[in-house]
Parts: C-alpha cells; structure tokens; sequence
C-alpha cells in the first residue's frame, strides 16, 4: 500500500517537472502559431495572443508566393536523394569499422578523422569548394548538392549505424562464412537486415540537416526551378521588412512534414539509438 | 523499394543535367538580383525590366534570378569561380573595387562611348563606377541622407527644425519631454544604419570639406574635427535619441520604426531619402508630414548639405560569353527613363532611383510633389558643390566595416572616440598602401 | 587536384602491404572517405593553407609567414571571441545535459503522455534555425515581445531585449541555441537509459533507493559511455558554432557575443581577409586536435570512452 501511495506521488511529481519543462516549449510555438493566422494589422495590437481574427489566408498567401509544391518537390529530391546516397556509403563504413576490422588503427584513425570533420566550420570550406564543384560540373545540379549533403552527414550517421552494428551478435556472421557468405554478403544479407533500427534514426537526423540547410543550398544552386525549401523562408524576410504572419506559416508549413514523420517513426526513432556508440 | 530508389536516383541524376539545356535560339543574358519576394520586388523587376526588355527586341533573352540571403556572398563566390550571371549587381562601391582588382568585370569603357552613357548619368554618380581611369559599374539607385518628420505634430506643439546644435538639442529634450523619441530609428535586421548616422555627424559637424581632406590624405580621422563629431553622436546616443535606449535601438527594426514615426511615438526620422517610403505612410493618417536635409550640427549652424550615395551597382562578368548582349540590356535601361521611373515609383523611390537626367517633365502624373521637390533641391544644391560623403560609397572595405562594426564598440565604452578614430586611420593608410581606396572626385 | 595525386601516391604504396583482411576493409571504406574527402578534407586544407599569405579573396597572393598569427593574438575582437567560445562550450556542457538527464530520467518512469513529451521535447529540434531564431527574437522584442508584457505588470528591468544589452546577448544567444538543442540529447539518453538492465532497478527499488541515489548509482553508470560520448560531440559542436549568433546579433552588440565562427566568416566575406581568416581555421584546428588528445589520454588512462 505504502509503495504503490509513494509511486503515485513520483508519477504526479514526475508530471509536473515535466509538463513545466514541456511548457516551456509549446509556449513559445504556440506563439508562432498565432502569428501564422494573424492579420497582418493585428500584430501591432495584439502580439502574443490568439487573434481576434483569424486568417487562414496567411497559409494561401504563402504558399503562393513561396511556390511551395515546387520548393517541396526539389527538397524531397535532396533529401532522397542524400538519404540513398549517405546512407549506403555510411553503412559500409561502418560496416567496415563494426564487424571487419573492429579493432584496427583504422578504427580510431577514421574516428578521429570524421570527428575532426564535424568541427570543421562550413565557412573554411565553401569557396575552395565551390571552385572544385564548377571543374566538375557539379554546380548547379542536385548531384552536386546530393554530394555535398552526404559528405557532410556523413560523419555523424557512421558513427550511429557503427554504434549499432558494434553490438549485433559476431557469431551471426560467423555463421554465415560457414555457410560461405562473401565479406559483401556478409554486409548485405546479414549487417544490413539486422541493423534496420538505426537507419530510420539516421535517416531522420539526415533528412533533418537536409531539408533545413540554407548555406550550401544558396551558394550551389542558381535556378530557380531547382531552389529548396529553406531558401523560401529568407525570401519573405529582409532589411525592410519581416512579414511575421507569412513568415510563420511559412515556417510551419515547412516544419510539418518533418513533424509527422517523426510522430509516425517515433518508437522506431528510439529504437535505432543505442548507448553502444562510444565503445570500442 | 530498391528498384524504386534506383530510378529516383536516375531521375535525379537526369533533371539535374537538364537545366543546361532550355532551348538556345536567343542569346540568353542571365542576371542575379537580391530577393524581396514579400514585397514584390521580384514581380515589379520581372516586369519592369525582364519582360520589358525582351519584349522590345527579339533576339536576346533576359532571366532575372533572384538570390535569397546575402547575395553579395553569392555572387562574389561565383565569380571568384569564374563563374556567375552575365549581369552582376551589387550593394555598392566596395564590391566593385575588389571585383575589379580581381579581374571579374568586363570594363564598360567601350560601350559607354559607343552609347554614349556619360551624356545620360549624372556625373557625380558617373564618376563612383570608374576604376583606374575605366568604367566598370552603372550606378543603379542614389541616395541621401534626410530629415523626415510629423509636420502636424511639429504645429502643435510650436516646433520647428533646428538650425544649429543648441537648438538641435533643445528640440530633442522637449520632444523627450513629451514621452516621444526625438527620432524614431532601429539598426535590428540592418545593423548597418550605425554607419549612416555616424555619416551624418562627420558630414554635419566636422563637415563635408574635412571629411574630403581626411580621405584624401591631407587630413588624419584622428584630427580634433571627428572626434568631436563622433564624441556628439555617442552623447547622443546615449541620450535615447534613437528610439529611447541604445538597447531599444539595437532591438528595434524597419517595421517598428516605420511604426514608432507613423503612429506619432517618435517626432522625427533621420534615414536615407529612402524614407520616403515611411513618410508616405503618414498620408494614411490624419498628420502632415514634411522633409528637410541635415541641418549644420555647430554653434553656428550652416548651409546644409546633401551627402552622395550610389547604393547599387550595375556590370558586366568578365566571364560572360555575351558581354555585347549583356550591354544592350545596360543600354536599354539607360535609355528607357520612362519605365525606369515607372519601376522606381512602383518602389516608393526607394530603389531604382537611377541617377539620370531628369527634367520637371519626367516626373509628370501623379508623383508625390514633396519628393519631386526633393529630387529639385538635390539636384541644385549638389550642383553648387554643397555635398558630402556617405561612408558605403566612398569608404574602402575594411574601413567601412569597421564605422558601422566597432561604433557599437563606442557606444558600449569599451573604447574611446580617439581610440576608435585610430583605428580608422590605420585602415585608411592601409588601403592607402595597397591602393585599395575607391574613386574620389576632387572637390 | 594536384594534391590529391600527391596524397595518392604513398597510399598506393600502403595498399601493397595490407592483407587482404583489411584491403576489403578499406574498400568499404572508401566511398565515405572519397566524398569526405573531396568535400570537406581538400578544400579545407587548400584553405588552410592560405594562413601564411594576405590573400584579400581577389588579388595577388603574397607569402607574410606568421604575421597573421602575430596579428590574431593581439586582435580584442579574437580574443573575445574565443573566451566566448569557451563561455558557450561551457554552458552547453552544463545546462543541457543537465535538463536532458533530468527529463530522460523522469520519462523513463512515466508511462502516460510519454510519446507526447518526447515529440514535444524533439519539436524545436526539427525547425530549422532561422525558426527558432525566428520565434525568439519576437518575444525578446522589446515592444511587442515578452519585455512589453513585462514592463506592463511593471518589472522594469526585463523590459529590454536580453539579444540587444551587452551584458546579456551572449548567455540569450546560447539560450535560445540550447532550447533547440537540449531535446535532442533526451533522446539519445533516454535510448541508454532503455537499455539498463531491469533487474538493477529492481534491486535498487528493495532496498528503498531514492530517486536521486538510483539515479546516481543505476542509471547514470550504465548510461555514461552515452554521456561521454555526449560530452565530447558538444565540445566538437562548440567549436564551429555560428548560425544563432549569425542570425540573432551578427556577434553584436559591440561584439559581446562574437564567436570564432561569425567572426572568421567576417573576415572571410566582409573585410576579404581570407588569409586572416584561414589562421583562425588553423589555429581551431589546433583547439580540435588538443581536446581529442586529451580524451585519447583519458583513454590510454583505461577510462571507458
């Protein structure tokens, strides 16, 4: 009795923690979905609140003006596209690092390599890079920027499928050479199948950095056929204005894919981290 | 699923090469603008100029691309690439001349004699886009630097425009007296409008003539005539004049502003002409308002002065494979006044001013007669030799950061006014040094 | 592309003595490593090694040694910069991790309304930068954010924008970064946390263990190869920190949350010291590699990391 009075008064303590610290986000985002259905002569009066009128127009307007099924389109491109790529290139890195050779001077040689890629500020970078790109054509392509994205990603989604790999059971694959499984049907038949987890969290992250980057998308793509959607929000925004109801909508109808497919891959979400990704 | 991947990432791969590939009967020019999409400078640009071009003559075709974010990063990357639009604008004075050191820029010293461009500019405006005795740029907007302020409230209260500096300041403690700001004004967004009000107190105080010598050379920033010039703008500062606060003039932006003088929280608006845009917005309401330029901020007050700005540049890419066709958009432009004015006032004046031959005529309809009496009088009183300088047209790079940058340095009293004006002189003797300084005209 | 060839050669020359184990174990390598490579490694090095030149970006490239460096370490800009660096570094490796451990901990013993805080928690983490800087730089407004709401009921002194008074822009900057962030670290905890052992608890919960100590003595043992692994990505991550600073003060005001990051991008893009801008790369690179050694110390020392 005692215990189960005693857990009921964690659980009600346990809520209020974290309801408080839960506030102190959908608050804030509450915010910005008031100004998203703001009239635009409203913000002067009433700033934080519900509007008194709504206007739904706002989510017209910008999508209009921000071409949105196009910008979507060639997001989603980049965005499959780096997934495709990034994520096969890293999983037989971490392929090789996990289950080949886990203990080699490669291991920790690549691993500090790819964590001293993750300091690396794009700022250093993005000129010589830029030249690299238009000796190889790349400019002005989603090649190119498939590249780039991958490149980028790719540090941070190795060292996730690694920590996941790392743990899978050896005498799987042992069994499989018994069989007389080649080292790339190890990779395919066993590694692959067994570490499905932690692609759909690598692949969110991915998807994340992708489809909110801004800087490398500006610099590398010229047409205005192939702009992504990241750009768009810049458009409604400058020195002479900051049109808040269009920016909002804007910038939630930009998140709202990602939100729901981070609701619908939550659990698996979860799943794919593990607390292995630091040994070895 | 994988047979679905593989033929998305042919997909990709396909697209990505078709853009290359639009059909090339006309000679394509392209050309890289700033993006303001929620403003519709796009659409009036496309317009105005993009459509009205290619609709005239049928062999060349112009694209106007928009470019969001810092553009002039962008463009600058894309050169240094050898790459680029054939048409390359920019913010000013200060990319031309690195681009020009760079070799990116086509001179226009041909065109401009075979279409005779100096009889149609301004030479004042002419003369900012000549690098080592060549034409490299087109001056695309003009600007100065103004006096906005609520006419009706003025009337109510017994005001009237200061003079000299005593009654400067006593104007602004009784305005302050009242609850307002004497000048509604905000650098969030645009942390830049630090350089345009030190602009205006080098060109009040010490004046035109000593900010001349001290760029040419004949003079030092470090010369008692700036310090004090600058010393004034930071009491000032501190003072509230802009906005109440420093803090509130940093945080406060172009729509707050724009606010703070419409709805009667601020008296006054120093800016660039600009503000006409703002001050337009008055005829909605029930005040009046009316401009005037900066008045002289010394004992004895002075003639006013009208500081010179070309705030947006027009070239061609050294690397453009069609400089003749990309010259004849320049041409048209140059030539078609009318439009140009149609796209300036579709602006509210505040782009696209270009600074052209303009006659009464020119501006027949419906133009706001406070502004045609505007563009009058800085036409007249440049013309008499009473202008100065504004620090984005004629400053070199590295010191024309470091005005707007480090004021805020200033203003925290981290560092001295002298300090600070050493600074500047270092800057200057180091563009000096490595010819670096941008084309000034002798007085 | 020269050096690429130069960098091949010796490696050809590696390839020969490999067995055949680790042979395929370069080759799976090798597409992440090609793309890393051509990325990130050669332009940045080709950066890099522009530190010991004037280079302005546009014109002739002159050989000034380590004039830069001389240059940098006398320069009140950079040095503010880094302390702030170090400001930043440190606040991200207290705060946040702290709230996540807090909140993973609690979550793991609530069964209700789980999945919603975990969305709610991640949420900010999905808006892109300029979002989020977006929704702060509107309540931190001093005339129609929170401050106006603040003066209203009469607390003066939070009536100015924390992003625009000295004394504060850099912790509000860092705030604003870590409300993004911190969601993401209760998900890789709480992941660790999932994988302690029950039974561990259940001991914990007979012999009458409070909150604190099974946390202190379940949890957070098992978890810390996560939370070191934690630790040293924020400490990566603070290095090349520039966005929210970019875009909520541009460093400002009068340079009171400079970052290296903004502050090399400055003098790359705006005053075109590209050379001077590339010694500040050098020398991060020399932080980087500092703060991996040492964790490589640690390791050598038998600590788990």
């Amino acid at each position: 009795m005692r215990i189960s009075e005693n857990k009921l008064r964690g659980a009600v303590s346990n809520h209020i923690i974290l309801m408080v610290l839960a506030l102190t986000i959908i608050l804030p985002i509450m915010v910005l979905v008031f100004n998203s259905i703001k009239p635009d002569e409203e913000f002067g009066i009433n700033p934080l609140g519900f509007p008194e009128k709504v206007r739904v127009m706002n989510y017209y307007d910008a999508f209009v003006i921000g071409n949105y099924a196009q910008v979507m389109m060639n997001s989603l491109l980049l965005v499959t596209g780096t997934l495709i790529m990034c994520l096969t290139f890293s999983s037989m890195a971490a392929f090789s690092l996990a289950v080949l050779n886990p203990n080699g001077k490669a291991t920790i040689l690549i691993g500090i390599y790819l964590l001293v890629g993750l300091s690396i500020p794009a700022q250093l970078f993005i000129l010589p890079l830029f030249i690299i790109w238009k000796n190889l054509h790349l400019n002005n392509t989603f090649i190119g920027l498939i590249l780039i994205y991958s490149a980028l990603n790719a540090p941070f989604a190795v060292f996730l499928i690694r920590s996941y790999m790392v743990q899978l059971p050896r005498e799987l694959f042992e069994a499989a050479i018994v069989e007389g499984a080649s080292t790339f049907q190890l990779f395919t038949r066993v590694a692959l199948p067994l570490s499905w987890p932690v692609f759909l969290t690598t692949g969110l992250v991915v998807s994340l950095a992708v489809w909110n980057e801004f800087l490398f998308a500006v610099t590398f793509i010229h047409n205005e056929e192939f702009k992504p959607i990241s750009t768009i929000l810049y458009s409604f925004q400058n020195r002479r204005e900051e049109n808040y109801a269009l920016i909002s909508a804007a910038s939630i109808m930009m998140a709202a894919p990602l939100a729901i497919l981070f609701i619908l891959f939550q659990r698996n979400f979860i799943a794919g981290l593990t607390s292995g990704g630091t040994k070895g | 699923m994988k047979v679905i991947s593989k033929s998305i990432f042919y997909g990709i791969i396909t697209t990505s090469f078709l853009f290359s590939t639009s059909a090339v009967a006309k000679t394509q020019i392209s050309w890289w603008n700033y993006s303001n999409e929620g403003s519709g400078l796009n659409a009036a640009l496309t317009q105005y100029i993009q459509d009205g071009f290619n609709s005239s003559q049928d062999e060349i075709e112009l694209q106007i691309i928009f470019k969001e974010g810092e553009y002039n990063e962008t463009t600058r990357t894309a050169l240094l690439a050898g790459v680029g639009p054939d048409l390359v604008s920019s913010s000013g004075a200060t990319y031309v001349a690195k681009y020009v050191e760079g070799g990116f820029l086509k001179s226009l010293e041909g065109y401009a004699e075979k279409f005779g461009w100096s009889d149609k500019i301004l030479p004042w405006a002419y003369n900012t886009g000549v690098f080592r005795d060549e034409l490299y740029s087109l001056p695309k907007n003009y600007e100065s630097m103004l006096y906005f302020y609520n006419k009706t409230l003025f009337e109510e209260n017994g005001w009237s425009l200061p003079t000299n500096l005593a009654e400067y300041e006593s104007l602004a403690a009784e305005i302050q007296e009242q609850g307002l700001y004497p000048f509604a004004y905000g650098s969030s967004g645009w942390p830049m409008t630090h350089e345009h009000l030190a602009g205006n107190y080098l060109n009040t105080v010490a004046g035109p003539d000593n900010v001349y010598k001290a760029m040419v050379g004949e003079k030092e920033w470090t010369d008692p005539e700036f310090v004090e010039s600058l010393e004034l703008l930071k009491k000032h500062m501190r003072a509230g004049y802009w906005s109440g606060s420093l803090e509130n003039y940093y945080a406060v932006g172009w729509d707050d502003f724009s606010a703070q003088f419409q709805n009667r929280e601020a008296a006054m608006l120093q800016i660039g002409s600009w503000g006409f845009e703002i001050a337009t917005g008055l005829d909605d309401k029930s005040d009046d308002w009316g401009w005037a330029p900066l008045p002289i901020l010394t004992e004895e007050g002075g003639e006013p002065n009208y500081q010179l700005s070309v705030g947006g540049t027009l070239s061609i890419n050294a690397a453009s494979k069609n400089p003749d066709a990309a010259a004849e958009v320049l041409n048209w432009i140059l030539s078609n006044k009318d439009t140009i004015i149609e796209l300036t006032k579709s602006r509210n004046f505040g782009e696209w001013l270009m600074p052209l031959y303009y006659e009464e005529a020119d501006f027949a309809g419906d133009i706001e007669p406070k502004l045609r009496d505007y563009l009058v009088d800085f036409s007249e009183r440049t013309g008499n030799g009473n202008y100065g300088y504004t620090t984005w047209t004629y400053y070199p790079p590295e010191a024309g950061t470091h005005i707007w940058k480090d004021m805020e340095v200033v203003w925290a009293g981290d560092i001295s006014v002298e300090e600070f004006l050493g600074e500047q002189q270092k800057l200057w003797e180091k563009a000096r040094k490595n010819n670096e300084l941008l084309p000034i005209a002798a007085r | 592309m020269e050096e690429w060839s130069r960098s091949a050669a010796p490696f050809i020359v590696l390839m020969k003595n490999l067995s055949n184990k680790e042979m395929t174990s370069w080759i799976f390598l090798a597409p992440v490593l090609f793309i890393h490579l051509l990325v990130v490694a050669i332009p940045s090095l080709s950066s890099l090694a522009l530190c010991f030149t004037d280079w302005n970006g546009f014109g002739k490239i002159n050989f000034v040694g380590f004039e830069n460096f001389l240059e940098l370490f006398d320069d009140r800009v950079f040095k503010k910069a880094v302390t702030h660096n170090l400001i930043w570094t440190g606040l991200f490796l207290t705060v946040p991790i702290a709230l996540a451990l807090l909140a993973a901990f609690l979550l793991t013993g609530v069964k209700r309304f789980q999945m919603f805080y975990r969305f709610v928690f991640f949420f900010p983490y999905i808006l892109a930068s300029i979002v989020n800087c977006l929704i702060w730089k509107y309540l931190f407004h001093p005339i129609h954010g929170l401050a106006a709401f603040f003066k209203d009921i009469g607390w003066e002194s939070l009536a100015t924008s924390p992003l625009t008074t000295k004394e504060t822009s850099l912790y509000a900057v860092a705030f604003v970064d870590g409300w993004h962030f911190w969601g993401f670290l209760v998900v890789i905890y709480i992941t660790a946390m999932y994988q302690v052992d029950e039974s561990l608890y259940e001991a914990a919960d007979i012999e009458g263990a409070s909150k604190w100590q099974t946390f202190r003595y379940v949890t957070f043992p098992s978890i810390r190869p996560m939370f070191l692994f934690s630790f040293l990505i924020i400490i990566i991550w603070s290095v090349p920190a520039f966005d929210y600073v970019y875009i909520l003060t541009s460093g400002g005001p009068a340079y009171s949350s400079e970052v290296v990051a903004n502050f090399m991008y400055f003098e790359a893009f705006r005053n075109m010291n590209v050379g001077y801008a590339s010694a500040v790369g050098a020398l991060m690179f020399v932080y980087v590699f500092t703060i991996l050694g040492f964790f490589w110390t640690l390791r050598k020392l038998g600590w788990e990391i």
